[in-house]
Order: structure tokens, then C-alpha cells, then sequence
């Protein structure tokens, strides 16, 4: 009896501190494995307003939440629908007595997979971006845009790509229809990822240089392809050189 | 009276507050209790292999191959070599009580045979396997399984088998059946591909034409997120249910739209977008579609991967310069750095178990390869080593394993490994450059 009166008096005081402890910090503590009360009303200023999806394609263009993209499949894990096929183990049967198992009929193969068969507008899709990109090259070329080269880990301009940049600027204010996309290139050192970071940033950093030599920022777009698109595939500083890279190229749309 | 009340109350609120918050900030760290302890002993199993009946001559061959490699894989098992035991290997039936007093003397716990062939009287060439079970600590023939099925689900019946034998003995889903999504050169594209845990069985889920990189499973295996380039200019977020091959986008947002992970309950997804400048980690709740921005500095912020709980992520950023990796509470608040050792640390994931996050981490002799931190910091341990530039860690839903990509051989390829740098092993072996590998959750 005496016990349990003490732990109801401990019970009684912890229950009382949690709750102070509440109030004096400013933080709450979060319970359960979803963060979702925590969620609400702790926007960051500086953060974008609470409709900033969906702006699809069009760079700048006004955060739009009626773009396609703002309808998607519900993920909550309440909507999974049970899987007979591959679902749950059913642990063994007994066999006593040379009975035999229950028969498990298997389909599928685990995870159901659709079958995506490369189709006539894939295939038509994959022909036109070979064209578009054929066309980019022909009219860069022609243009003698050049690209701008950068050391390892860095997204610095070099002496070099400043004088490649000035020519650039020149051709594109010569050239008041043109538009002008610069693509950030990597070596294959480093994350996929990290890389696409340092793609964009070299990336912007030829954008910028762009501006202020003068050219309309409203004429240029930045991708970065990271090291998943390179100009050189061997294992060499040489080859490595080449492959971080601010590519500039006219725009074929 | 009351001034004493709520004195008392602030003072309190001090000491206590102090020492709950010790207690919390341990706790934060999602640290459960390790299933796979060092000193784990692993069961002693011993396979006799499967009687192949009426069915094709490679059938119990290929049942007895699958199901060994996912028993060694599992590392709960220890596959005993029955006949260097003196254990006879053929024709053992649920009877042949010698035989397994035999085994069961030379220290195997499980025994493990089988039949196969073609089903009696099926017309369309259906086959069959039965599996058995005898456990040497209660004496008898635990029980048994019958599968049926077509050719193209042999590889399936012995996964499904080794994960019965794994759930009956730990209790914990096995891998067995488990998948991984990955990137694979196609042409001059990037398309992603799903195969089973082993390698087998890949299947091409993507057909674009371009560039579709960093894939990443929902919790419940319905769904893929992944980058998808649009018209070579952009990029977006899209996820496809792969049941149907069905494709959304989910966040359209001006430059980068890069490294896309659901939460763990799928109710949001974090991801890096650098339409505010630079890189910045966004959290989507998926019901509301209401975007959050969770990081606000001058350097690139990336790769966020949830704890298990959600409550927090860890992320990589370059806001010290080099890139390294940081660990934040699921609002964006109590941001801390986790790697010190090197200035290259990135592309974090945090295991399921929660007690470490895997990590690229490049060497004093810069080789980028993979490392382990636990999650306060505490422990860090180097897991692959030599030559080869090693990428995008993914854990198997045990917490034991690593799937990742390597130049080791040369081209770009998918490998797995034990977390301790064990059991190395190479699981792609066709085209030209393999890459991103995520491992599903288990059933």
C-alpha cells in the first residue's frame, strides 16, 4: 500500500514537472513519431508563401497551385491497400502425420511492377530531344560561345573564363533574340548530389559574370547536370579538367 | 503565498528544465535498441537441398542457390556445410529422424530441405515447391510451406521461404523479398529501373529519354520519388505508383528541385530547392500540399534523410564551406553539425533502426567511400575502403546492410555490403553505368 502511494506521489510529480516544463520552455515537446502539431504556424520568415508549388517550367514565373502538379495520389499509409499476393508471411504449416502445406499460389513478383514499354511518344520524345539538342550545338557553335573551366571543388572564375565570358557578352548583345542557357558540369568526383549543388552554383556564377558585363539576366537561364552528363569519360585530371565546366549554349526554345 | 508558489515553480523549471532537457536531447536521437548486437550469435542452418520431381532439371538447383544466399545474407543464419559435417545430403524425408539426430549432434540448430517440380494435373505448366523445417532445439519438424507458382517466380518462393525462416526466428521482417530502385544509362538517358535485392529480375520503370536520377522509395512501396529533367531545362520532383506506371509531379519550383524523401508516415516530403538562391532544404506536407521552408543560410543545403520516428533529419550543407553533415529537428530548429573528421561529408541516410546515419565521406587520401556516425556523434567508423569513387548510401530495412554505387570496377555498378565493411558484393552486372540505389522497406 505504502508503495503504491509513493509511486502515485512520484507519478504525481513528474506529470507536474512535464507540465512546467512545458510552460517554461519555449519549445514544446514534441510526442508521437509525427511532427504535424509542431508543424503549423512555424513557417520561417524568409520562407516562401504557403502556395509556392507548382510553378511548372516557366523560370520566375508566379508560385500557381491549379498546375497539374498540385493533384497527387494520397500517401498516407492509411490508404495502403493489402497486398494478398505478396504481402504478410503466414508462418508454417504443420505437417504432422505427412499432411501437407497449404498451398501459397505467388504472382506478381513482390512489388507489383507496370510493364513501361518505351512507346511511339517516347520514342518520338527521345528523337525530339536529340534534335533539340543538335540544333543547340549548331547554333552555340556558330556563335563561337565558349565555356568557362573551373578548378576542383570551385565554382570561381578564372582569369581565363573572364576573357571566354567578355566574348560571350559581346555575341549576346549582338544577338538581341537570342537566348542563352548555361549548363553546370562536373567531374565524377564527389555525390551525385553535392554535385548538382556545385553545378548550379558554377552554374550562376557565369550567369552573374554575364550580368555584369551587361547582358539582361532575362536572357539567361541556369541548369545544372552535376556529373550525370559528361563531356569525357576517362579517369584523368585531363579529361576531369574538361568535364567542370559552365557550358554555354544559344537556346533552341 | 502565491509569490512563493510561483518562485518555487520558476526555480523548478530551472533545475528541472535543465535536466529534462539532458534527458530530451538524448532521447532526440532516436537511439533504439540494437537487434543485431555484436555478440549475436548467429543459427546454425544446414540446407539438404530440394528433390527435384517432374518439374525442369534446374528447378531444385536454383531454389537451393537462391534460398542459401539470401539464408548467408540474412546474417541471422550461419549456412553449415552438411557434408563436411558427414551429414548425408540426399533423400531426407520428414521421418529421417537419424539425420537430423546427426546434425543436430554437430551443433545445427535448423535443418532445411525441400521438393520441387510441376504441379499434378495443372495445364499451364505450373510448378511447385515444398519446403521443410526441422529445429533441433524442440526435436521435431516445425512445419512446412507449399508454393505454386509459374517459372517466373522460382527466385520468389525461395525469398518468400528464407523470410519465413528469418521472421520465425527473430520476429523481424527478412529482406529477402525486398527490392532496389536505381539509375541505369540507357542510351543517352538516365531511366530508372527496380530489380530485387540481389540483382535479379531488373525492370525498366521510367522511359523518358532524358536524365531521371535520385529515386527514393515511399514507406509503404507503392510509389517512387525521383528528379525528373523536363525538357532538358528544368527540373522537377515526380512520383510514379508503380503498380500502374502512373506519374505526377509534386513540386515544379524554379532551379534546382533535387533529393526528394518521403517521411516515414508519407505525409511529407523533404527535399532540396534552390529557387531562393542557393540550395534550401523544403518540407511538402503531402495532404495540404502546403510547402515549408526548414533552412535559411548562405550555404547549399541538401540530401535530407528522415530518423525512422520523422522527428528528425540530418542533411548535407556547405555553410562551413566544405560540404559536411548536419542534423535538425523535422521544424527546421536545433540544426547541429554531426561530421568533423575531413572536408567532404555528404549524401547522409539515416537507418531504419535509427542508431546510425551512412554517409560519403572522402579520405585523407581523398577516396570518397562510405562511413557510419551514430547519430550524437559519438561514434564514427569508416566502412568500405580502396580504390573507387563510392556514392549514394541506402539501408537495407535490417539496418545490417548497405546497397550503394562504386567505381571500384571501373564502370559504375551496384553493390552491397555488411555495415562492419563485410561481404562486399558486386549486384549489378549489365550496362554501361548503374547508379543511385535505394533499398525498399520490407513488407
Amino acid at each position: 500500500m505504502r508503495i503504491r502511494v509513493a509511486t502515485m506521489g512520484l507519478t504525481m510529480v513528474v506529470g507536474m514537472l512535464l507540465v512546467i516544463q512545458g510552460g517554461c520552455s519555449k519549445k514544446s515537446i514534441q510526442s508521437g513519431g509525427d511532427a504535424q502539431s509542431s508543424d503549423r504556424g512555424m513557417a520561417k520568415s524568409g520562407g516562401p508563401a504557403p502556395s509556392a508549388m507548382g510553378s511548372a517550367g516557366s523560370m520566375g514565373a508566379a508560385p500557381n497551385l491549379d498546375a497539374p502538379s498540385a493533384t497527387f495520389p494520397d500517401l498516407s499509409l492509411s490508404s495502403k491497400p493489402e497486398d494478398p499476393e505478396t504481402g504478410g508471411l503466414r508462418g508454417f504449416d504443420s505437417v504432422s502425420g505427412g499432411k501437407a502445406p497449404s498451398e501459397e499460389r505467388l504472382g506478381g513478383g513482390g512489388t507489383m511492377l507496370a510493364k513501361v514499354e518505351p512507346s511511339e511518344s517516347t520514342a518520338r520524345q527521345i528523337e525530339e530531344i536529340r534534335r533539340e539538342q543538335a540544333k543547340e550545338q549548331a547554333a552555340s557553335a556558330e556563335a563561337g560561345l565558349r565555356d568557362v573551366f573551373f578548378g576542383y571543388d570551385s565554382w570561381t572564375i578564372t582569369e581565363d573564363g573572364r576573357q571566354s565570358l567578355t566574348q560571350d557578352a559581346q555575341w549576346i548583345k549582338a544577338n538581341a533574340g537570342a537566348l542563352v542557357k548555361i549548363e553546370g558540369h562536373c567531374d565524377e568526383r564527389g555525390t551525385l548530389a553535392y554535385n548538382l549543388v556545385l553545378g548550379e552554383k558554377r552554374a550562376k556564377a557565369v550567369r552573374n559574370y554575364l550580368v555584369e558585363l551587361g547582358v539582361g539576366a532575362n536572357r539567361l537561364s541556369v541548369v545544372s547536370y552535376g556529373k550525370e552528363r559528361p563531356f569525357c569519360n576517362e579517369r584523368s585530371e585531363s579529361c576531369y579538367q574538361q568535364n567542370r565546366r559552365g557550358h554555354v549554349v544559344v537556346r533552341s526554345k | 503565498m502565491n509569490r512563493v508558489i510561483i518562485g518555487l515553480m520558476m526555480t523548478l523549471c530551472v533545475v528541472v528544465g535543465a535536466g529534462l532537457f539532458g534527458i530530451l536531447d538524448s532521447r532526440a536521437t532516436d537511439v533504439f535498441l540494437e537487434a543485431t548486437r555484436p555478440d549475436f550469435q548467429k543459427i546454425p542452418i544446414g540446407v539438404f537441398g530440394f528433390q527435384n520431381g517432374s518439374g525442369p532439371e534446374w528447378l531444385g538447383g536454383r531454389l537451393e542457390e537462391v534460398l542459401k544466399a539470401d539464408l548467408q545474407r540474412s546474417l541471422v543464419f550461419s549456412l553449415v556445410d552438411l557434408p563436411a559435417i558427414g551429414v548425408k545430403v540426399r533423400e531426407v524425408s520428414t521421418t529421417d529422424k537419424a539425420v537430423f539426430k546427426q546434425a543436430a549432434e554437430n551443433g545445427v540448430s535448423v535443418l532445411v530441405w525441400g521438393k520441387s517440380g510441376q504441379k499434378n494435373g495443372s495445364k499451364d505448366s505450373e510448378l511447385l515447391m515444398d519446403g521443410f523445417v526441422y529445429d533441433s532445439g524442440s526435436d521435431e519438424v516445425v512445419g512446412g510451406k507449399r508454393y505454386v507458382g509459374s517459372t517466373s517466380v522460382v527466385r520468389l518462393m525461395a525469398h518468400r521461404f528464407a523470410d519465413e525462416l528469418v521472421f520465425r526466428y527473430t520476429g523481424e521482417p527478412g529482406i529477402a523479398r525486398t527490392k532496389i530502385v536505381y539509375v541505369a544509362e540507357h542510351g543517352n538517358a538516365r531511366e530508372l529501373f527496380v530489380m530485387d535485392y540481389d540483382g535479379y529480375e531488373p525492370k525498366q520503370i521510367t522511359a523518358d529519354g532524358f536524365l531521371n536520377l535520385m529515386p527514393r522509395w515511399s514507406p509503404d512501396r507503392r510509389f517512387i520519388v525521383f528528379t525528373a529533367y523536363r525538357s532538358r531545362n528544368t527540373q522537377d520532383i515526380d512520383i510514379l505508383e508503380l503498380a500502374t506506371g502512373k506519374r505526377w509531379t509534386l513540386v515544379s519550383m524554379p532551379g534546382l528541385n533535387i533529393t526528394p524523401a518521403l517521411s516515414p508516415d508519407g505525409n511529407y516530403l523533404a527535399f532540396a530547392s534552390s529557387q531562393d538562391g542557393n540550395s534550401e532544404i523544403y518540407k511538402l506536407d503531402t495532404r495540404t500540399k502546403t510547402p515549408q521552408r526548414l533552412t535559411v543560410n548562405q550555404g547549399g543545403d541538401l540530401s535530407p534523410t528522415w530518423s525512422p520516428t520523422g522527428r528528425e533529419m540530418a542533411f548535407t550543407s556547405d555553410r562551413g564551406g566544405a560540404p559536411q553533415v548536419f542534423v535538425m529537428s523535422a521544424d527546421g530548429s536545433n540544426v547541429r553539425r554531426l561530421t568533423y573528421e575531413g572536408d567532404y561529408n555528404a549524401a547522409p541516410a539515416w537507418s531504419p533502426r535509427g542508431n546510425w546515419i551512412a554517409y560519403v565521406c572522402r579520405t585523407a587520401q581523398r577516396l570518397y567511400k562510405l562511413c557510419i556516425v551514430s547519430p550524437d556523434g559519438q561514434k564514427r567508423v569508416q566502412v568500405t575502403t580502396g580504390p573507387g569513387i563510392d556514392d549514394s548510401p541506402s539501408w537495407s530495412p535490417d539496418g545490417r546492410h548497405l546497397t550503394f554505387s562504386s567505381t571500384v570496377d571501373g564502370k559504375s555498378h551496384i553493390y552491397m555490403v555488411d555495415t562492419d565493411g563485410k561481404n562486399l558484393e558486386r549486384i549489378t552486372f549489365g550496362g554501361t553505368h548503374n547508379s543511385s540505389p535505394s533499398w525498399s522497406p520490407a513488407l
